[in-house]
């Protein structure tokens, strides 16, 4: 059996953005991490492998960077690791990452594809399903639970309001995880030292990319504060009468 | 006394008779004869009494051959200095004045017997034998006599009252087994036998003599047995003796199978101690890719030391007694960890050690070191539990909890575990007018609490203060800065720390710094300890001990302002390092009064946060923290004065828990300087 | 402009977000009476109120999650009406479906917008610290609005014209059924005030704070995802776009940043209290008061304080 993850490198959320020359949010000062979302399809891709002893694949765009974030990836068990090296590929959109992560995947007959629900850069929820779209694969979202067993994959899909939605999906398949699918493992020394030595191969992206772009960024820039909130600071005690205060003038909550 | 050879007593010249003079001395091997039929079978059992010593020992040296080397013979001399000083000194056990002034009194009454016992020996079957040499004689043997028997009488009145310690008194936590009961037993029979048969002796030869002065315990002993008759009582003599030599046979038979083989371990343990920088823990090769295995899942994991140990301990409980985590009731007994090891390694060397010592007992550790500052067997703890961790980190990839594994990603990520950008670590310091590395008289290094931390950034500031007074340029490395490791590698992940190390180090050498200061004893002790096997080489001082250079040294000048406090000894400044008088020097100058708490200096209680716990929720049990900040508020004073980020932090927390912020307030010693600054 | 709305059923009902894609389909101009929207829906089920086509399916037939006959049944409406925009909700069946169309479109996708500006659509990035401004560069873009972005002002009405579609049932997905979250018998969308704990209360402990000001407030207390996810507060009183959406008349939130899916959750409150030691925090966006202050001090203050009056 055969799995490829597809992961993304993304700045940390905690750090403070600022507008690029390049039209993108400025890659200087930022933390680089691993998708979140993306960790959680890692690790339930190595529970498949652990419980079929499929080959997994791990594979990411990006500048040399990104291999960091592969390594890890092959630290958590993936066999070996696709880099498609790119130092544009902030500036692609969903369908140009996904048409390259296809045309990768096109003659490698993968039974099962994970990829995070969406990045947490973009946030665009698009790259999972178009790659499924592009190979003719059956393709699940959102999923929150997943189970293999003889050829088929049963997930429970998170929907809205706290319900869950439960899905079986035969193989070949692709599968975008959620928050939460698992506990993503942290990876042991003999592990990291044995990803060292794992196969990490860099593909030009000029090789695989041949789609179009489809939309562009006109700008990117910081959401206006919406006025009218007033700040309170000062005191602990001194801001709690003033924001009593306040409740009593404005809302009906402390009559 | 024995009759010595007649001499002539002469009057006006002429012999008028002869006379012998009694001698201060005694008959060795009286009644019980000393030919072939006491000596032969006497020897004999010593003999196997011996060798049985001896092959006990060979059996648990196998034992001990299952631990890893580890050099800890080098600098013979200066070791077994050291040791005889601790054996014979009692020095660690007479830490603790009550029982192990008992102890040692015990102790040296004992030992006297034994170096008289073996002074009789080397007379009667060498010099006296060989040589006809005799040196238990008058007033040497005078001294000898009325030395033993007090020996004997305080080694009794000791061993008594450490009994009824143990069985009447009964401390919380102080367990008897069957080793103890013979322990107790034995000796006290082998003492009290001993005087039976001197008195027996003496009820015969000696009463009435001036000698019998000299042994004035045998006296008491002998004049109760006054209306004895002679036959009885050379019966009850030689009986006894018999039965005596075969008790102190027993008594060393019983040496490596019962807690009596600490008169061994105990000793030779401070052969073996480690003589390197206090709590320095063993930098692993992470290169070496044949290593299959890294921290400690079995007993082979560890040191042979660590093993040794295990045979050393007495379950004395003063370790126990001082953990902050078994006073809070949290599973972690450092004794019981001890235990755990010695019984897998004795019975079941394939066993897991995590199994047997408990997940909770491991992660409880705060690495606050007092019990291993306390033993005074010399055992090292805290190098154990940090193995077991390491195993659990860099092996399985588990953690004490969740909040945990993500601090460690966050470290990895940002170089913090809080979480917040690592670009942002130097804003703090924005507007103080900083120099840069290259043009600094130090590098300060804040850490990550002193950088990112709102209330401790407050005393980084005060730092700064103090330092811009004195006129001292300062540095700090911003966001090329990166958490010192610290919590990462006490926590057992051993792979972090060192990538983090290393990227400090080549950061700090890159701009050729000097001299590094920290506010934070954790980093104090990191970069001035660990870092040294990482190539760091330059000097870095701790900022009390900064500061009170400065002062001394006429740069700082601050206003004396009256007031009372009481100051806590942090422990990685504390015990770690020795580090108690240079800041309660600063707390005086300041004008500080200091009230201080019960447990300070070496014997200073954790805040908690200590061994990575920083980083980890306390689930566990009653709150650390809590418990020193009313140990604090019982002296009395309003300011509880530390040393430490982590025990500011723990501290402000702690005292919101026990309901006293009002009354008392934690602040940092820098705090209280830079208020004081002379304008 | 034409636009095609596809709206969503699910477990036995019409999902009232369709009423955000009219909003944003008035907002984008589209040509009234033109307006076209696609729902798998039993024919006896109160409809969609709009006027315009309905092309509709039956679910008995086509099922509520089966994503290749829902594509192919809308690539037919497309093909028929060639509209320039197809608007869907960004919820668990929105962002599904619309990448498939996209594909087969060859259609740019432009999620999660949350405003359009100058016929620009604008979504937001890295958790709202950053907002994207996006044109298509294609005839057709397929679009995902989020929860709660636009809203109708007033009543949805009209009569739809209704349009059968339907065809052979195929599929490599199949739905089993469906869970709810334990009911713990809190419904927090009732409640008139509620206070939320965020990640920023540290420990399980603080909770308590939280909803010790709730209960005084005579409120319910919710959480933020992280905070569930940690298992420090149940599920049923999540606040978000995995969790509830909710409109109480004030809303405490302490110690969160304020997240986009966080805001989708609980931005139409009337009035937002934000608690927290970061001024910067996205959560300031839909606050109407921001304290800047530590919640574990402010929030006993606070409590106490109105516990007194």
């Amino acid at each position: 059996m055969k799995l490829l993850v597809c992961i993304k490198q993304v700045p940390d959320m905690e750090s403070k953005f600022k507008i690029g020359a390049d039209g993108w949010y400025d890659r200087q000062d930022l933390a680089w991490r691993m998708n979140e979302y993306d960790e959680y399809g890692v690790e339930q891709a190595v529970q498949v492998k652990e419980q079929t002893g499929a080959d997994l694949t791990v594979l990411c765009i990006g500048p040399e960077q990104v291999k960091e974030t592969m390594k890890k990836a092959l630290a958590m068990g993936c066999d070996r690791g696709v880099h498609i090296a790119d130092d544009k590929s902030h500036l692609k959109d969903s369908y140009e990452i996904a048409s390259i992560i296809a045309e990768f995947a096109r003659d490698k007959n993968f039974d099962l594809i994970f990829a995070g629900m969406q990045s947490q850069d973009r946030g665009s929820a698009q790259v999972g399903v178009m790659v499924a779209e592009l190979l003719g694969l059956a393709a699940v979202t959102t999923v929150v639970d997943f189970a293999y067993a003889d050829g088929k994959v049963t997930v429970k899909r998170e929907l809205e309001g706290g319900v869950k939605a439960t899905v079986e999906v035969g193989l070949p398949a692709l599968v975008t995880c959620q928050l939460g699918l698992n506990t993503p493992r942290y990876p042991t020394l003999p592990n990291i030292m044995k990803a060292k030595k794992k196969e990490l191969l860099s593909v030009p992206v000029a090789d695989l990319h041949m789609a179009a772009r489809l939309q562009e960024t006109v700008k990117i820039e910081f959401p206006e504060k919406k006025g009218g909130g007033i700040f309170l600071e000062g005191e602990v005690e001194s801001i709690a009468d003033r924001l009593i205060g306040i409740l009593k003038a404005k809302t009906a909550v402390l009559a | 006394m024995i009759g010595g050879p007649p001499s002539a007593v002469f009057v006006d010249g002429k012999v008028i008779r002869m006379e012998t003079v009694m001698e201060f001395t005694r008959e060795i091997y009286w009644n019980v004869g000393h030919g072939a039929a006491t000596l032969a079978p006497m020897y004999l059992f010593t003999a196997v009494a011996l060798a049985v010593l001896v092959y006990g020992f060979l059996r648990r040296l196998k034992i001990y051959r299952l631990g890893r080397p580890i050099e800890r013979t080098d600098q013979p001399l200066a070791r077994a200095a050291e040791m005889l000083r601790t054996m014979l000194l009692q020095t660690r056990v007479l830490r603790v004045t009550g029982p192990g002034l008992a102890h040692a009194l015990f102790f040296w009454g004992f030992f006297l017997l034994f170096i008289g016992t073996g002074l009789i020996v080397v007379q009667a079957d060498f010099t006296d034998l060989f040589f006809d040499y005799v040196f238990l004689k008058g007033t040497f043997y005078k001294i000898f006599s009325v030395t033993l028997d007090l020996a004997g009488l305080i080694a009794i009145a000791m061993l008594l009252g450490l009994l009824v310690r143990r069985w009447v008194v009964r401390p919380p936590g102080l367990e008897s087994k069957s080793d103890d009961v013979i322990m107790h037993g034995l000796l006290l029979t082998i003492l009290v036998t001993g005087f039976v048969i001197e008195a027996a002796r003496m009820a015969v030869t000696e009463l009435d003599t001036p000698l019998a002065a000299w042994s004035p315990v045998g006296l008491a002993v002998a004049k109760l047995m006054a209306g004895t008759s002679p036959e009885l009582l050379l019966d009850l003599h030689k009986g006894l003796w018999w039965f005596h030599l075969l008790l102190a046979l027993l008594f060393i038979v019983l040496i490596p199978s019962t807690k009596l083989r600490h008169i061994v371990t105990t000793g030779v343990n401070a052969f073996f101690a480690d003589r390197g920088p206090t709590g320095k823990l063993t930098t692993l090769d992470l290169e070496n890719e044949a290593t299959e295995s890294f921290g400690a899942a079995k007993v082979t994991d560890l040191s042979w030391k660590d093993l040794f140990d295990t045979d050393a301990c007495t379950s004395c409980k003063r370790c126990q007694d001082r953990c902050p985590a078994s006073t809070t009731d949290k599973p972690l007994s450092p004794m019981q960890v001890i235990a755990r090891i010695g019984e897998v390694a004795a019975q079941n060397p394939e066993a897991s050690l995590i199994e047997a010592v408990g997940r909770d007992a491991i992660w409880s550790c705060t690495t606050c070191r007092a019990c291993q500052d306390i033993c005074p067997a010399g055992i090292e703890h805290v190098g154990k539990i940090v193995e077991m961790r390491r195993n659990l980190v860099l092996m399985e990839g588990e953690f004490p909890g969740e909040e945990v594994m993500t601090a460690m990603e966050q470290l990895e990520v940002n170089g913090n575990p809080l979480g917040l950008g690592y670009a942002s670590r130097g804003d703090w310091a924005e507007g103080l007018g900083l120099s840069s590395p290259a043009e600094s008289d130090i590098l300060y290094f804040p850490g990550c609490y002193g950088s990112f931390d709102k209330r401790n950034i407050a005393v980084a500031k005060s730092f700064v203060s103090l330092c811009q007074a004195a006129g001292v340029r300062v540095a700090i490395l911003g966001k090329e800065e990166k958490c010192c490791g610290e919590p990462a590698r006490k926590m057992g992940n051993e792979y972090l720390y060192q990538t983090l190390a290393a990227e400090n180090i080549a950061t700090i050498q890159g701009y050729g710094v000097k001299k590094i200061v920290t506010t934070c004893p954790h980093c104090f002790n990191t970069l001035n300890k660990d870092y040294r096997d990482l190539g760091l080489d330059c000097e870095v001082q701790s900022h009390p001990d900064f500061l009170a250079d400065l002062i001394a040294a006429g740069r700082l000048l601050v206003d004396g302002d009256p007031f009372a406090c009481t100051y806590h000894d942090s422990c990685y400044l504390g015990r770690h390092n020795g580090i108690y008088d240079s800041p309660r020097g600063l707390i005086e100058l300041a004008g500080g009064e200091i009230v201080e708490m019960a447990k300070n200096r070496e014997q200073s209680f954790c805040c908690s946060a200590g061994g990575g716990r920083i980083l980890a929720e306390e689930k566990l049990g009653s709150r650390i923290n809590v418990k020193r900040a009313e140990m604090a508020a019982a002296t009395g004073t309003n300011l509880l004065l530390s040393n430490c980020p982590f025990c500011l932090t723990m501290f402000e927390d702690g005292v919101k828990g026990a309901g006293i912020e009002e009354s008392l307030k934690p602040r940092d010693i820098a705090e209280v300087l830079a208020a004081r600054i002379q304008a | 402009m034409k636009i095609l709305l596809v709206a969503e059923y699910r477990q036995g009902k019409l999902l009232d977000s369709y009423t955000e894609l009219l909003a944003f389909a008035g907002l984008m101009g589209a040509e009234s009476g033109m307006v076209a929207m696609f729902i798998a829906a039993e024919a006896a089920g109160p409809l969609p109120k709009f006027n315009g086509r309905l092309y509709l399916a039956e679910v008995s037939q086509v099922g509520e999650y089966n994503p290749e006959m829902h594509k192919q049944l809308l690539l037919d409406v497309v093909a028929k009406e060639q509209p320039e925009m197809i608007v869907l909700a960004h919820s668990s069946y929105g962002w599904d479906l619309a990448p498939r169309l996209a594909v087969a479109l060859r259609a740019a996708q432009i999620s999660e917008v949350v405003a359009v500006e100058d016929g620009l659509l604008v979504a937001p990035m890295c958790n709202g610290k950053l907002r994207r401004t996006m044109k298509s560069r294609g005839k057709m873009t397929v679009a995902t609005l989020q929860a709660g972005a636009f809203s109708l002002s007033g009543e949805a009405a009209g009569v739809p014209t209704v349009v059968a579609v339907g065809g052979a049932t195929s599929g490599k997905v199949k739905l089993l059924g469906y869970e709810s979250a334990q009911q713990g018998g809190v419904d927090l969308t009732k409640a008139e005030v509620i206070v939320s704990a965020g990640r920023g209360v540290g420990k399980p402990e603080n909770v308590a704070m939280v909803a010790n000001l709730a209960k005084v407030l005579r409120g319910e207390y919710g959480a933020s995802r992280p905070v569930v996810d940690a298992l420090w507060v149940d599920h049923n009183r999540q606040v978000g776009t995995t969790g509830l959406t909710v409109a109480p008349k004030l809303y405490v939130a302490c110690g969160i940043s304020g997240a986009v899916q966080h805001l989708a959750g609980m931005k139409k409150s009337e009035f937002v209290v934000a608690i927290n030691t970061d001024r910067d925090a996205p959560i300031g966006d839909v606050a109407d008061v921001f304290a800047v202050a530590d919640l574990k001090q402010l929030l006993p203050v606070l409590t106490e304080k109105l516990q007194a009056l």
